[in-house]
């Protein structure tokens, strides 16, 4: 019987190589953010994935508490580059 | 030795805080802020002089579960490096910006800037670095935005891209170590990694990660654009400290963490890598048309040199060879970002005084603004690593490891690399001991040239005549 | 439920998450690739409670879906017509990355792997649980982020406050949005009082089960966001100056308390048991507001209209 955190940890990876596939690939610069934010969910997939213990055990919160970071992080940097984007695409109407 | 640890960091960020929160006087609490994290900084050296390498244990709680912040003789370096060269930018700076909304926008975020760089390099902890990194990167292309150009706007979004980018690789390096190592501090992480796939895969994705945010060639496509279209100040802060930080974060990796992970491969590879910077750096900065880009090569190819002396130092078998290398390395990382510094702030006062930096029409810039000349004259020998600056004896040191491990394409990549350094520093001399068509007066502002005039003494003699010192205090206190 | 249904549902989650991944991803209108992405936060918040995260559920749900989807959506009605996104790179080049990629994938995945054999329930996890009742509460995950690890916590809430200042730093903020119709304007007149309600309820029950000063201030902020949206002149949203204060506030209160505790106790941040958990609040609340007013003016997109004003005064 597969580990379910081990299924999921995988999933991380392959998410956060998806991501970064993308991120390089795609032009577009909201384009690379959403792969960048989908990198992201990848990394956490798998830092939440070793922290899994199944149905009887309490979780580790420690990466619990880094994932929460985390988020908080990347939903920062999104807006700031939103709002560069913004800015940018703004001036070339100056 | 706990509370001036703390205030380094601290004062920073409280500066910046008050600067956010209170904007009419951002410039004297920035100026402030600055000249009380530099004095922290000093009250460090004294406690670590006194004490030895010590740690403190955030919070109370045992490393592993809390956060660790340590001090050594390379944290202290690094340190006071940023605190001089920060309080040197923070006078041009106040200056610099003259219209009072620029200002309130330059001060917080240059504060906050300046606390990642001391709680990056104070940081023992794995994710604790991510966070300052994070800090770090989103305060310095907040301030890479603030000159308003369109270049510039659009050189902070790269810059910001890459950066994140880089950074998840880390974290994610950062991951795999926690799931295999079940800590964070750095030191319990470091007495467990070996050659296991984990240790190795966690090396490889944090390296890369730290090399895109230290620029190394081929990833340093992001740099030149992000520090010639950013203001004055603010170039100079991140050729100076900001990819330093990056180069330093992977010192201490391959260093600390994972020095048995290491293969002679990855380091040749690096090691080439370096060689490829300092070549194609140095090859584009003598192209350039203007000195800001000028000077952003410059820093693509500085880096290739730091890089080239990890490298080496890290398949150096252990010896005379190998302690050499590591003070030069750490020498070199200093001279340069006192040298460039300088050179970008004044670079700045040309700008602003001559209303563009093109090369080609440079003429009469030396008798204009001959303490600006002067100090582009200091920055350039220390650029060059000519005696008797710091950059002269590392140099020298890497050039002997070099030779001591039989390295001779890195010794032909070093000798052409300072070559073609010598061809650009002289280019811009040339032209700005060159005639102009006018007759000029000279011209001496103290806020806008002394800063630089002072960094580039610095660089050129005070850390190539002082600087021997620097050998036996790594030893000591590793 | 018997552990085959339960790895029926992981499969079918996963598959869900993977086929969301990719058509946030690559496809071809961008606009649905947003939408996509906003779902894929979803289901991505359901794993994190399938996992036994509920804070981070929350958290996800709150944030990363809701407020980064507002964002991105936000972003693209800026965009002017016709601004497309720009083709992607050739097609030699995806195969090329993709290569690379899947060998760092491939070298990770096998690096898991290896591990997985030795996994046991790690020895920072029985070191929280044991040092829990002096921490102050009772959430291991809230200890962890104000306690144990909180200068993590405090440099986050700074990077929270530096991307505020680069956005603020960049420009205006973005045009109102046109008061809403009557029927979504009756049910954003509900659904504000219920956020706040809630956000407050979150930030106090922190402390002893999920929840806590992110996911409370993430719904404050939606909150905000939902009276902008509706255009609603009752819901009369703090004036600027108190934003600004209130945004640098949440790390200032935690810096001084973690100084405070340095003068205390010697060592930075050291909270003595007996006020842990008031000092924790505190900090908690402070927190809850930076984070509430950070997210809004972010959303917000640029500064308010008479931050750093004194554009054109003499001295400025």
């Amino acid at each position: 019987m597969p580990d379910p955190a081990t299924l999921y940890g995988l999933l991380g990876i392959v998410l956060a190589g998806l991501g970064v596939h993308a991120a390089i690939v795609q032009r577009d610069s909201i384009r690379r953010l959403l792969a960048i934010n989908v990198m992201g969910v990848g990394v956490f997939l798998v830092l939440i994935a070793t922290a899994y213990f199944g149905p009887d055990q309490d979780p580790d919160p420690i990466p619990h508490a880094l994932v929460l970071t985390g988020i908080v992080v990347a939903v920062a940097a999104t807006a700031l580059a939103l709002a560069l984007l913004r800015a940018f695409e703004r001036s070339e109407d100056e | 030795m706990n509370e001036s640890m703390a205030l380094t960091i601290a004062l920073p960020l409280l500066g910046g805080l008050f600067a956010a929160a209170w904007p009419r006087r951002c410039v004297s609490i920035g100026i402030a802020s600055v000249v009380l994290s530099t004095l922290a900084v000093g009250w460090l050296w004294f406690s670590l002089d006194a004490q030895g390498p010590s740690d403190q244990a955030l919070g109370g709680w045992t490393p592993g579960l809390g956060i660790r912040l340590h001090v050594d003789a390379l944290s202290i370096l690094m340190l006071s490096m940023t605190a001089l060269v920060v309080l040197a930018i923070s006078v041009y700076a106040s200056h610099y910006f003259t219209r009072r909304s620029q200002a309130a926008r330059f001060w917080p975020l240059w504060l906050l800037m300046v606390a990642a760089l001391n709680g990056l390099f104070l940081a023992g902890d794995l994710f604790n670095l991510y966070v300052t990194l994070e800090l770090l990167g989103l305060s310095a292309v907040a301030l890479t935005a603030l000159g308003g150009n369109r270049a510039g706007i659009a050189a902070a979004l790269r810059y910001l891209m890459i950066g994140l980018l880089g950074s998840m690789g880390y974290l994610a390096g950062v991951a795999m170590l926690y799931a295999a190592f079940g800590t964070l501090d750095m030191q319990q992480v470091a007495a467990q990694t070996g050659e296991d796939p984990v240790s190795q895969a966690a090396l490889i994705v944090m390296t890369t990660g730290l090399l895109l945010k230290s620029a190394l060639f081929p990833l340093h496509f992001w740099l030149p654009p992000a520090h010639s279209n950013a203001p004055a100040p603010v170039s100079a802060a991140l050729s100076a400290l900001v990819v330093k930080a990056g180069f330093y974060l992977v010192l201490r990796l391959w260093t600390e963490v994972f020095p048995d992970t290491i293969s002679e491969h990855g380091a040749t590879l690096v090691a080439l890598l370096g060689a490829g910077a300092i070549l194609w750096g140095s090859w584009q900065a003598l192209q350039a048309e203007r000195l800001k880009l000028l000077a952003a090569y410059s820093t693509v190819a500085q880096l290739g040199y730091l890089f080239v002396a990890l490298a080496l130092f890290i398949s150096a078998p252990p010896g005379l060879a190998r302690e050499l290398l590591f003070g030069a390395l750490v020498l070199m990382a200093l001279t340069h970002a006192f040298a460039k510094s300088s050179l970008f702030l004044a670079i700045g006062v040309i700008l602003h005084r001559s209303g563009h930096d093109r090369i080609a029409e440079l003429g009469g810039t030396a008798q204009r603004l001959p303490a600006t000349t002067f100090a582009i004259a200091l920055a350039g020998v220390a650029l060059i690593g000519l005696p008797p600056s710091g950059a002269f004896l590392g140099k020298w040191r890497l050039l002997y490891g070099a030779i001591s491990l039989e390295q001779w394409l890195l010794v032909v990549v070093i000798g052409i690399g300072s070559l073609l350094a010598a061809a650009y520093v002289f280019r811009v001399l040339g032209h700005a001991f060159g005639r102009s068509a006018y007759s000029l007066q000279a011209f001496h502002s103290i806020h806008e040239e002394w800063p630089a005039l002072l960094l580039a003494l610095t660089a050129t003699l005070l850390l190539g005549f002082g600087s021997a010192w620097i050998w036996p205090f790594l030893e000591h206190m590793a | 439920m018997t552990p085959g249904a339960l790895l029926y549902l992981d499969l079918l989650m996963m598959g869900l998450m993977l086929v969301l991944a990719v058509g946030a991803l690559y496809a071809r209108s961008l606009r649905h690739a947003v939408i996509l992405f906003i779902v894929f936060g979803l289901v991505v918040a359901l794993v994190w409670a399938r996992l036994r995260a509920p804070d981070i559920a929350l958290a996800e749900a709150a944030i990363g879906s809701g407020l980064a989807g507002a964002l991105l959506l936000a972003a693209l009605r800026d965009r002017r017509r016709g601004a497309e996104s720009a083709p992607r790179s050739p097609a030699w080049q995806v195969v090329a990355v993709g290569a690379v990629v899947a060998g760092l994938v491939l070298l990770l995945a096998w690096a898991f792997l290896d591990l997985q054999g030795e996994r046991a329930n790690g020895p920072l996890a029985d070191t929280v649980r044991a040092n829990l009742d002096v921490s102050g509460v009772s959430n291991p995950v809230t200890a962890v982020l104000l306690n144990f690890r909180a200068y993590d916590t405090l440099l986050e809430l700074t990077v929270l406050l530096a991307a505020l200042l680069g956005v603020m730093s960049l420009g205006p903020q973005r045009p109102p949005m046109d008061a809403a119709e009557p029927m979504a304007a009756g049910l954003i007149g509900w659904l504000i009082p219920l956020l706040i309600v809630a956000g407050s309820y979150l930030l106090w029950v922190g402390a002893h089960a999920p929840g806590g000063a992110f996911q409370a201030g993430a719904l404050l902020a939606a909150a905000a966001v939902l009276a902008d949206l509706g255009g609603r002149r009752e819901f009369r949203l703090p004036g600027q100056t108190w934003l600004r204060l209130l945004a640098v506030a949440g790390c200032a209160v935690f810096t001084l308390v973690g100084l405070a505790a340095l003068i205390g106790s010697g060592v930075l941040l050291q909270l003595p048991p007996d006020w842990a958990g008031s000092l924790i609040l505190l900090i908690e609340l402070f927190a809850t507001a930076s984070i509430a007013s950070a997210l809004f003016l972010v959303y917000l997109g640029g500064h308010p209209p008479s931050w750093n004003s004194r554009e054109g005064h003499p001295d400025a």
